[in-house]
């Protein structure tokens, strides 16, 4: 006899069900016995092995999805998981009750989750604004008029959180602009960081041995999230380093320029400049990337100093001479 | 929402009755509709979720056969009838779950970013919800943030444009063009990449316009009321006007790096990508051929191609390089 289809949800639905309404828990073969879903496989004789393999992925699935599952081991042994007894502790699953939300509440939230264009972080949003709607509360009118929008497309993004969630070492080749080939980063990843409109990974490298900021837009393999964990506690605060550390790089690092006054590069560059005798004093994070913005300013803007800045904007524009050289865009 | 026609998983489907079961408790009655578009479901997924709640239930005892009052049960004739869901009867679930530490970080991300809009600073709201969901959330939330941006006075008027709904009027300054000054109808304010644009109708051109921020100075509330609230805001950065086109050729692992750019794809080979990007006037691509650093290659129109070049030669004259000239047409 074919065991009964009985759909994973329904199963995994009824196993957190049950291991809920248990005080002093349930062992693996109550169970699989009882919990429909397991119970049919049992009766249509299904293997015991494949059956407890099916229950510990069910297991961690449900972890993954943030349901704590509580496992009671022998108080003599607690290695040895025979005869050890699972449930689900209430104060530990429930949203404490203490924590309210007002109406007015809602309305920021949904603004706040409304912000992510990354198709799977919009649907958390969703899912954490959704929480609040089952706690009865209605929200305010939304807030109209903003439109505000976090875009990620850079791929590495995805595994690199999942990385920092699950506190584990990544690795994924990183290719730094002017080298020809790129290198194998192994890192504990504490925190990304927007800034300046580009994503960052912040956290430790772990060859170098030392906190290290990457651009998500130079990490040119797929990012392998490893077995190797680390401890969550090194998160604490690291977005706040990050961000601290990136603004130190600019505050020490600044370039003299030139602008026509009156054009896009005068307008632009003017808003982040510090006043200097002459010309502007613009602090910049990357020369790679500030070489790119300068260059598209073309004849607004000459680069004083440093040099290799300087020299980085003059590769871009005779790059993009050399490109369009030919007679035949000429008039 | 995007997520209303895509295929449920399993994992979403025990997501989804872990927050549908206290949501309907908490409200008895919700309509199949209501409860499809709060969970981001289409009636149809919804209705089958619920049917199928009616199997959830406690395990047997110490055998196979489950109790009715064990099981999720609903009124079936009211579900039938009037696609209205009521559960009659539950044996677990009532209680929220908390936030995952997704959820939270999601949020958290996104409400750090929203705190510089004025409604929801003028709130004071920010920092208690920040609060809440940390402590709310199952795990710690990973670290996601939005370095803020300074909100300046130009920020500032023209966000009390939107909310007295008041024309705004400003100098406008865009590139390559001589200064003008504009009294816009505000409709909506974007904030993407750190940059912030004003979207409205613009009293001049008598059309919908973007403007960067970046851009405007002299801000002054004026005292005309609003009047072209019914008109459409513009795509993200549709220039309104009839769009020229201009071909370019960049390397296929570049393309992420154009963005919100409005282009669609005509050509790919050897590892280069040919688009065809959207442009008011041609001309403009010349700014933007730096940006990935002289990988773009602009193909056409002709005038396009040579302003490009013009423009990225002129740049160099500044540097007075030996044998600059010979790599200039002129």
């Amino acid at each position: 006899m074919t065991p009964p289809q009985i759909p994973a949800e329904e199963r995994l639905t009824n196993l957190v069900v049950a291991l809920m309404s248990t005080d002093i828990g349930l062992t693996k073969q109550q169970i699989l016995e009882n919990v429909s879903g397991y119970r049919q496989r049992v009766e249509a004789g299904g293997k015991a092995e494949a059956l407890e393999k099916m229950f510990e992925r069910d297991k961690d699935d449900l972890r993954a999805m943030g349901v704590p599952i509580e496992t009671i081991g022998d108080p003599t042994d607690p290695q040895d998981l025979r005869e050890a007894r699972y449930r689900i502790p209430q104060a530990e699953y429930d949203l404490p009750a203490d924590i309210e939300f007002s109406d007015a509440e809602l309305a920021v939230l949904r603004l706040a989750g409304s912000v992510w264009s990354s198709e799977s972080v919009s649907a958390d949003a969703q899912s954490g604004v959704r929480k609040i709607r089952a706690l009865g509360i209605d929200g305010d009118e939304p807030i109209i008029g903003f439109a505000p929008r976090i875009t990620v497309r850079d791929p590495a993004f995805p595994a690199l959180q999942e990385g920092i969630e699950r506190s584990r070492v990544v690795v994924f080749d990183y290719l730094k602009p002017g080298e020809e080939a790129s290198t194998r980063r192994r890192m504990r990843p504490l925190a990304l960081v927007e800034y300046e409109a580009r994503w960052h990974v912040y956290g430790i490298d772990v060859d170098a041995d030392g906190e290290r900021t990457f651009l998500l837009s130079r990490i040119v393999s797929d990012v392998k999230v490893t077995g190797q964990t680390f401890d969550p506690a090194l998160r604490d605060g690291a977005a706040d380093r990050a961000l601290a550390g990136l603004a130190a790089v600019a505050e020490s690092q600044t370039a003299l320029l030139e602008v026509t006054p009156g054009t896009e590069a005068a307008l632009r560059l003017g808003r982040r400049a510090a006043p200097a005798p002459q010309g502007l004093r613009v602090p910049y994070v990357d020369r790679h990337i500030f070489a790119d913005e300068l260059a598209t300013y073309g004849p607004e803007v000459r680069v004083v100093e440093p040099a290799d800045l300087r020299d980085a904007v003059i590769d871009r524009l005779q790059a993009i001479v050399a490109l369009h050289g030919g007679t035949e865009g000429a008039e | 929402m995007s997520a209303a026609s895509a295929p449920l998983l399993a994992a979403d489907r025990v997501r989804l009755y872990l927050t549908l079961v206290p949501y309907l408790l908490e409200r008895g009655q919700v309509t199949l509709d209501e409860a499809a578009a709060d969970f981001g479901v289409t009636p149809r997924q919804m209705r089958s979720m619920v049917e199928k709640l009616t199997v959830i239930g406690l395990p047997g005892d110490s055998g196979y056969w489950q109790l009715p009052q064990e099981m999720f049960d609903i009124d079936w004739d009211l579900l039938d009838e009037h696609d209205i869901i009521e559960i009659t009867n539950d044996v677990a679930l009532r209680r929220v779950p908390r936030f995952t530490a997704r959820e939270a970080a999601a949020l958290l991300a996104g409400l750090r970013m929203v705190a510089a809009v004025p409604a929801v600073a003028d709130s004071g709201l920010v920092a208690g919800l920040i609060a809440k969901l940390s402590r709310g959330s199952a795990d710690a939330p990973p670290d996601l943030v939005i370095a803020p941006v300074a909100v300046t006075e130009v920020h500032d008027v023209v966000s009390r444009a939107l909310r007295d709904r008041v024309a705004v009027s400003f100098r406008y300054q865009a590139p390559d063009a001589e200064p003008t000054t504009r009294t816009v109808d505000p409709m909506q304010i974007l904030i993407t990449n750190g940059q912030w644009y004003l979207q409205g109708w613009c009293h001049l051109r008598k059309a919908m316009r973007t403007f960067h921020l970046d851009r405007v100075s002299d801000p002054r509330l004026t005292a005309i009321a609003i009047t072209h609230t019914d008109a459409a805001v513009p795509a993200e950065f549709g220039q309104g006007a009839a769009a020229g086109h201009v071909t370019v050729r960049v390397p296929e692992r570049l393309v992420p790096l154009l963005g919100a750019f409005p282009h669609e794809e005509v050509g790919r080979e050897d590892g280069a990508v040919t688009l065809r990007i959207s442009m008011a006037d041609p001309r403009g691509i010349k700014r933007f051929a730096g940006r990935l650093g002289g990988a773009l290659e602009v193909l056409d129109p002709p005038i396009a191609r040579s302003t490009t070049r013009d423009w990225a030669a002129a740049g160099l004259d500044l540097y007075n390089l030996p044998g600059a000239r010979s790599a200039r047409l002129d």
